[in-house]
């Protein structure tokens, strides 16, 4: 599904992300684990093509995301509120994201009707600007926008660490679900490292641009990263 | 405890973020306002002998007073227009031990600091000090000032007041608007003559000193209105106009554009619900009254048709020199976000294009009652509108691809110059010179302008019908810059 091929990206002569060969297969939900500065949302803006690679490059499908449009069709990302369209309200946004995946309005508002409990009533018929609201409701909207896309390959840049434990575990549960029913990639960075093993099928640890650990998770794979955390 | 709080303010002022960015550009700030400043001064100084020259044998000092009323109905206008209110500033303060009386103090003290405060003092004082005074002695004097800064003050927090109050609810804006042109009306139709009142109040001031009273406490009691308002709505002030519920909008007619009609309504939504954009939308729309300056009865008879489809060619390109100036910086804050989504980079610059085409031919009808005129304004017009579609629109997107400044659209735009740079100007330069070395070579060829207006037009048509070859070459251009646009954008 997505490979990368020596990528180097530098910022003022520092190296933040430097991966000489990646290759993630289909269906795998690979969970990116660091400490701040590792190159964890440096690695995901280049799977957008938001920032030009020194060196190198990502196949997605076999084609080069910074020359082709291809990948936009079935990948989806939330990393920040510039993800966001703050001015408009919810529904707003998700009609919006719906009209550039040619979904109509009655199926968006059909999509909606599963997120009920995933929004707990502070969402639609809010009242409310997406710039009004806080930032964790903000991320469950970015969230659901994303998979309102149906996307094949999804990108979360650290979703736990602005949820509320409730939502924490829908996500989780969620994800679970799609993965099983469409086996969707998935890439998910996040500090919660409980969290994160029990989502993913494969955890990359970064460190200062590297790709330190490439482990499959299996019941020991927490405790190894809690040995490599600890102070 | 309030100077403490002002330098705060000063050391924030300093330290933005922007501060240290361009320096060029608040040299040439600084230029501006020193330059509007000593024009102040220079005109505040020589405003006797220019008085004498306008009303020559007259008394200048009645002449003066006759005016001061409605020098500061005007300053009250362009404060309406210009001036900012001192928000948000506050927040960090509120959990701290400060008596909050204390701090909406600060905030009104600190709202003086203006440059727009300086102003009609340095274009009165001088005149007081150097002809009132020597003729009338330090009784009116005194007065004078007392009454000259009462003025200025009273506008200052009665248009805060004003602004406040439209803030919670906007019908004061339009109240407030009606209530200026409604004395503006009863001026024009000599039913109330300000110049009378003027007269009566500050000639009355020579004689009578302590009627400069009344000016101070009118400006006392405004600071003290502005005061109980503020205390009372502290928490209102940075959420007021939040708490009105928000609806969504839906502009069916765009559905049938697919996905650029879809983000033209996005940017419908971004000019209606973001201060910046709109303030510049609603410049736009109070600039096409321009015509009535600019297409003056004397042009039309000489027949400066030259010189007159400057004027069309401004009418109806407005919005795209205003706009499209900063056409992907308005979307900066999501622009990450615009670029990862299922959206083509051509799609996203034709919906630009469609916007542009769409705004500008509702400007060109309804600018059509120029006509009324003279109806061959409407070529100029027409012509005018081509240039800009096909042209125009082809020059600011290609700009907007070279812009790598971000933009805060939730600022005014008063003397806000985030997001200016050397090429906004070259902008401006090339879409200025464009026309005209269009239009002399065929004016001058055929000796009419009429030739050189036809052949704008002309060029301008065929550009338009090339519009999707200009759209694949703006593409390219594009997705050349797109990283360091992006790059710029995030930087906010």
């Amino acid at each position: 599904m997505i490979q990368v091929n020596g990528l180097v990206k530098t910022y003022s002569g520092k190296t933040v992300v430097d991966i000489p060969s990646l290759q993630v297969g289909e269906g795998e939900i690979i969970g990116l684990v660091g400490n701040n500065g590792a190159g964890k949302t440096t690695f995901f803006r280049l799977l957008l093509d938001l920032i030009r690679a020194d060196k190198g490059e990502i196949l997605s499908k076999e084609k080069n995301v910074a020359t082709s449009e291809d990948w936009k069709r079935y990948t989806a990302a939330y990393l920040d509120e510039g993800f966001l369209i703050d001015y408009l309200t919810p529904e707003e946004y998700f009609y919006f994201v719906g009209r550039l995946n040619n979904r109509s309005k009655a199926d968006v508002d059909e999509f909606l009707k599963t997120f009920e409990g995933f929004f707990d009533g502070s969402i639609l018929k809010s009242g409310k600007y997406i710039r009004d609201l806080s930032k964790g409701n903000q991320f469950k909207v970015g969230i659901a926008g994303c998979l309102l896309q149906d996307p094949e390959v999804l990108l979360l840049d650290e979703p736990f660490a602005n949820l509320d434990p409730t939502t924490q575990l829908r996500l989780i549960k969620m994800i679970k679900e799609l993965h099983a029913r469409r086996r969707m990639t998935i890439f998910i960075s996040s500090h919660d490292l409980n969290h994160v093993t029990d989502v993913s099928t494969r955890i990359l640890l970064m460190e200062k641009g590297f790709i330190i650990k490439d482990l499959r998770s299996k019941e020991d794979t927490l405790q190894e990263l809690e040995d490599y955390f600890r102070v | 405890m309030i100077s403490l709080l002002l330098t705060h303010q000063w050391k924030a002022f300093w330290r933005s973020r922007n501060a240290g960015k361009s320096i060029a550009l608040r040299i040439f700030m600084g230029f501006l306002i020193l330059y509007l400043l000593l024009t102040a001064i220079g005109v505040g100084v020589f405003l006797k002998e220019a008085l004498e020259k306008l009303y020559p044998g007259q008394d200048t000092i009645r002449v003066f007073c006759g005016f001061a009323l409605y020098y500061f109905l005007i300053d009250m206008f362009t404060r309406f227009m210009l001036q900012d209110l001192p928000t948000l500033t506050i927040q960090p303060y509120l959990t701290q031990h400060i008596r909050r009386s204390q701090l909406i103090r600060f905030l009104n003290v600190r709202s003086l600091f203006t440059v727009i405060n300086l102003i009609p003092l340095l274009l009165s004082l001088p005149f007081t000090f150097m002809v009132i005074g020597p003729a009338h002695g330090t009784g009116p004097l005194l007065g004078f000032v007392a009454a000259l800064l009462g003025c200025t003050f009273f506008n200052h927090f009665f248009i805060l007041y004003v602004k406040r109050k439209s803030l919670v609810n906007s019908w004061w804006y339009v109240i407030f608007l009606l209530a200026l042109a409604a004395l503006g009306a009863l001026e024009y139709f000599h039913v109330f003559s300000f110049s009378k009142v003027s007269s009566a109040l500050f000639y009355g001031i020579i004689e009578k000193p302590w009627l400069c009273l009344l000016p101070a406490g009118l400006a006392v009691a405004a600071f003290f209105n502005n005061d109980a308002f503020l205390l009372k709505n502290l928490y209102l002030e940075d959420i007021g106009a939040r708490n009105k519920k928000k609806e969504g909008a839906e502009y069916t007619f765009l559905n049938r554009f697919g996905a650029e009609g879809e983000l033209i309504g996005l940017d419908l939504k971004l000019i209606l619900r973001n201060k910046r954009p709109r303030s510049v939308a609603m410049i736009t729309v109070l600039f096409l009254f321009y015509g009535f300056i600019f297409y003056k009865p004397e042009y039309l008879r000489q027949g400066w048709w030259g010189f007159l489809q400057v004027g069309g060619i401004f009418l109806t390109g407005l919005f795209i020199s205003n706009y499209g100036q900063f056409l992907f910086a308005w979307q900066s804050g999501h622009f990450d976000g615009m670029m990862a989504s299922n959206l083509s980079v051509k799609t996203y610059i034709k919906s630009k294009f469609m916007l542009f085409t769409a705004v500008c031919t509702l400007v060109l009808l309804l600018t059509a009652f120029y006509g009324l005129l003279e109806w061959k304004l409407l070529l100029v017009q027409l012509s005018g509108y081509l240039y800009n579609v096909g042209i125009h629109a082809v020059i600011a997107v290609y700009f907007a691809t070279r812009s790598y400044k971000a933009i805060d659209i939730s600022k005014g735009t008063t003397f806000n110059y985030q997001g200016m740079g050397a090429e906004k100007w070259i902008y401006s330069l090339v879409i200025l010179l464009v026309p005209m070395v269009i239009y002399w070579p065929f004016a001058y060829f055929f000796h009419t302008p009429w030739a050189g207006i036809a052949a704008i037009g002309i060029l301008g048509l065929i550009s338009f019908l090339l519009q999707d070859w200009w759209i694949d070459i703006l593409t390219r251009e594009f997705r050349a810059r797109k990283h360091r646009i992006l790059d710029g954008f995030r930087e906010n």
